[in-house]
């Protein structure tokens, strides 16, 4: 791939031509993951953060799929997410926070991030998405962290948001505040690119058990001047409720790369210690069966992604969901399979159980999955 | 490869199980492709876990043969039925009627509490609460049946290929799986459900019960079909002020024959129902004093303080389209087996549609589950064979009895009238299709 094409994605007509070709993308995802990726997973595990590696996947492809002027092909996304987390599935947790991030400065129409959004595709800037919070506050289960004022030209905005990955000083990632009446009530939310200048303080979370090199930090905003140029949605609402969808599906290519590569590492043995796996449960064809229908399913709903019915945000919420079971499955059954050498500290397998339990609680977690379809189904009756 | 040249040899470490192959040797550590395990220096260590070659031993491929199992471990779970209305208990019911030992699971989207549905039409004027009408518990029913109950759990996808359920609680696997999801209220767009009631359930009726309870209120039923007809009466008779809405001219016309219908809506009227017919609704909203205002097509309002939607029941299509099932107005089955189009999947009550027809009564239910119980359980039976149920209308000020199935467009021809009776009768080329008795007198189809 060549690696000075900058300047000229600028152009419309090199943007839609770069990565045309969905097979030629995978293979160079693939094949960066990994010569340079696979080597580098206990590294990124225990905390280094790999932008160099993640500009070669951008260079490769990686985050320029779901956008709409690469040909809205999610599809190609979440395959090249795939082939990322099964390699390093923090790795693979960057690229989605990095594609949504893309996706937010796409759909926002603002000219001044779409100005920004080839830097973003080609891996040569980066940037999170800050929606954890918001998304749990927009459903109820807990309260905005961001607090937003209108003052002349923009927002100012306070208040600190812990756990947003992704992010650095000079990086940027996409943020929610709640803007409040004089008399406390809520008026809206806005939604903006929040650039972690000068201005910012970022902390540094207490250590995790894996995926440390996801550069994961508290944000803390005092009078923070939200300008036009960073204006993603406002109102905010809308805005969320039209790509919740596409952010919740893009997420299972970070399961599926770690079922994947649970699998490969369970077939990895089957010569050597076939003759004592045969008596686990959850063996790899079995796993392989679920797991090709379940990125079959993925597959159809990849070619809508910003469907707006109840029906299919449910079938989205229904595969994330068999993602991360099917994860936290593959990942154990990984580890048996291999047994003592899956457990050395060095092994793919106990590094997945690790990524697979991630993938189950990161937002939206399992258990909230599992609360949204509920309250889909439930039937509205009167107050 | 020539024959003096020996085969490439792997090399196994003992301690961690890594394979040295030859062929590929260990270019990492300075081993080329092709270095034989005897030229490794002795200083050589495990790339792996560190140990050196002493540590490793020719592999030999285990003669032992993997034995791959037919059926996964994992899908010993058993029957898996989904609801547990009136045709899910029936259900599990037939089965432990064969089988004490199968396990069976039962999801619910309630708490799959006992309680005979067609009693929810006249349970207000009884003054009957939820708790009245819950025969058994869910939890009492499913331990003297023996099944597991996970209620409260909404189903949200299947893959028969790998007969797998997925939930709201979590995915189960199944061997056999029995549908009876029952149906549910078709609410029109006009009709918002956060503003109507709607009594197809338990749960639901017991919502509006409750606003009930707080004294006489002004209800406007909206459809004047066999529930709207059922619950206008029951509605009166408990003391509340009742309109009865409908498009038509008269209530039931879908069904009964005109002159049937004008004794309908006059015993309806001397009850004191409020009868508004061919008129249609184009909103409702909500007044600041917490009243309901119904707006009419012609431009006229009706206020109300509650709605009720008895706007007729529809079958849910998710699953069957999850599943990939023959849907046509409910989930097609063999009308024989109550078999669904996937071999493994069982469906039966309000859910099912039989020749392109759903058939929402009670009295078949029971069959239904008889019928599937043997094929899955492989005992030998008849099979089920469908009939249409008689259909009693629970208007006690003047009841209504159909037998057989009343064919639109098709000519009435009255058999006998006088003051408190009506009989009347539909053919078809001489073969009788449906027979109609209006009224509380004594007079059979033979008078």
């Amino acid at each position: 791939m060549n690696s000075v094409a900058v300047s000229s994605i600028t152009a419309p007509t090199a943007t839609t031509a770069r990565w045309a070709d969905d097979a030629k993308v995978l293979a160079d995802v693939g094949l960066a993951a990994q010569q340079q990726l696979a080597p580098a997973a206990k590294r990124i595990d225990e905390g280094y953060y790999p932008l160099d590696i993640m500009a070669s996947l951008g260079q490769a492809g990686a985050y320029a799929g779901h956008l709409d002027q690469h040909g809205c092909r999610f599809d190609l996304s979440i395959s090249a997410m795939s082939e990322i987390s099964r390699h390093c599935g923090a790795t693979g947790f960057l690229t989605w926070a990095h594609d949504v991030c893309g996706l937010y400065m796409e759909q926002s129409g603002n000219p001044a991030l779409l100005a920004r959004l080839g830097d973003h595709t080609a891996g040569l800037t980066f940037g999170g998405t800050g929606l954890s919070n918001p998304m749990k506050a927009l459903a109820g289960i807990e309260n905005m962290a961001f607090k937003a004022k209108k003052v002349p030209g923009g927002y100012s905005v306070s208040g600190t948001l812990p756990w947003v990955s992704h992010i650095a000083k000079g990086q940027y990632c996409g943020a929610v505040a709640a803007v409040d009446r004089s008399d406390g009530s809520r008026s809206h939310e806005i939604m903006f690119l929040l650039d972690l200048d000068e201005r910012v303080s970022l902390r540094a979370c207490p250590e995790f058990s894996g995926m440390e090199g996801t550069s994961t930090w508290a944000i803390t905003l005092v009078d923070y001047f939200v300008s036009e140029d960073q204006m993603i949605a406002d109102p905010a609402r809308p805005f969320i409720q039209r790509i919740r969808g596409a952010f919740v599906l893009l997420q299972v290519g970070i399961a599926a790369g770690i079922i994947q590569g649970s699998i490969d590492s369970m077939r990895a043995v089957e010569p050597t210690l076939g003759h004592v796996n045969q008596y686990l449960h959850n063996r790899p064809d079995e796993l392989q069966a679920e797991f090709d229908d379940l990125v079959a399913r993925t597959m159809v709903l990849a070619k809508t992604p910003y469907e707006g019915s109840k029906e299919f945000f449910l079938d989205v919420l229904d595969v994330r969901s068999q993602g991360a079971e099917l994860c936290l499955k593959a990942s154990q059954s990984s580890l048996l399979h291999q047994g003592a050498k899956g457990y050395l500290m060095s092994a793919a397998p106990q590094r997945r159980i690790r990524e697979a339990h991630f993938v189950a609680i990161v937002t939206p977690a399992i258990k909230h999955l599992r609360w949204e379809m509920a309250k889909q189904m439930r039937e509205e009756v009167p107050a | 490869m020539s024959n003096q040249f020996p085969e490439w040899r792997q090399y196994l470490c003992r301690a961690c199980g890594l394979i040295y192959d030859e062929e590929k040797g260990d270019p990492d550590s300075g081993l080329a492709p092709g270095t034989r395990f005897e030229d490794i220096p002795d200083d050589w260590e495990c790339p792996l876990c560190g140990v050196t070659k002493t540590d490793f031993e020719l592999f030999e491929k285990p003669v032992a043969a993997v034995i791959e199992q037919a059926e996964n471990f994992s899908s010993e779970p058993g029957i898996v039925v989904v609801g547990a209305g009136l045709a899910g208990w029936a259900a599990v019911d037939a089965i432990r009627q064969l089988d004490q030992q199968v396990p069976i699971t039962l999801v619910s989207a309630c708490q799959g509490d006992i309680y005979h549905k067609p009693e929810l039409s006249v349970a207000i004027s009884r003054g009957l609460d939820k708790a009245a009408l819950i025969k058994e518990t869910g939890i009492d029913a499913a331990r003297r049946l023996g099944v597991q109950l996970i209620s409260s759990t909404f189903v949200v996808g299947i893959t028969p290929e790998l007969n797998q359920l997925r939930t709201t609680r979590g995915s189960l696997t199944y061997t056999k799986l029995i549908l009876a999801q029952g149906a549910k209220p078709a609410l029109p767009k006009q009709l918002p459900p956060s503003l109507c009631w709607r009594v197809n359930d338990l749960n639901s009726w017991s919502g509006m019960q409750q606003a009930l309870a707080k004294g006489p209120q002004k209800i406007a039923i909206v459809g004047a079909g066999m529930i709207g007809c059922e619950i206008a009466e029951d509605f009166i008779r408990a003391g509340h002020q009742v309109a009865l809405l409908d498009r038509n001219d008269l209530p039931l016309a879908g069904l009964l024959p005109t002159l049937a219908s004008k004794r309908l809506a006059e015993s309806l009227s001397r009850l004191g129902v409020d009868y508004r017919g061919n008129d249609e609704i184009t909103e409702i909203t909500e007044l600041p004093n917490g009243q309901k205002q119904i707006h009419f097509k012609r431009g006229n309002t009706l206020d109300v303080d509650q709605v009720l939607a008895a706007t007729g029941l529809m079958t849910d299509n998710r699953i069957a389209r999850h599943a990939g099932l023959d849907f046509e107005r409910g989930i097609k089955v063999d009308m024989n087996t109550l078999q669904t189009s996937e071999p493994d999947i069982y469906a039966l009550g309000d859910c099912i549609s039989i020749q392109g027809t759903p058939c929402r009564f009670i009295e078949p239910i029971k069959h239904q589950a008889k019928s599937i119980a043997h094929a899955i359980l492989e005992h030998d039976s008849r099979g089920y064979e469908h009939s249409t149920p008689v259909v009693r209308l629970k208007t006690r000020s003047l009841p209504v009895v159909i037998n057989g199935l009343p064919v639109a467009d098709v000519a009435w021809t009255l058999i006998y009238e006088d003051a408190e009776t009506l009989i009347m009768e539909q053919t078809i080329e001489n073969q009788l299709v449906a027979h109609l008795k209006v009224g509380s007198g004594s007079q059979t189809q033979a008078a």
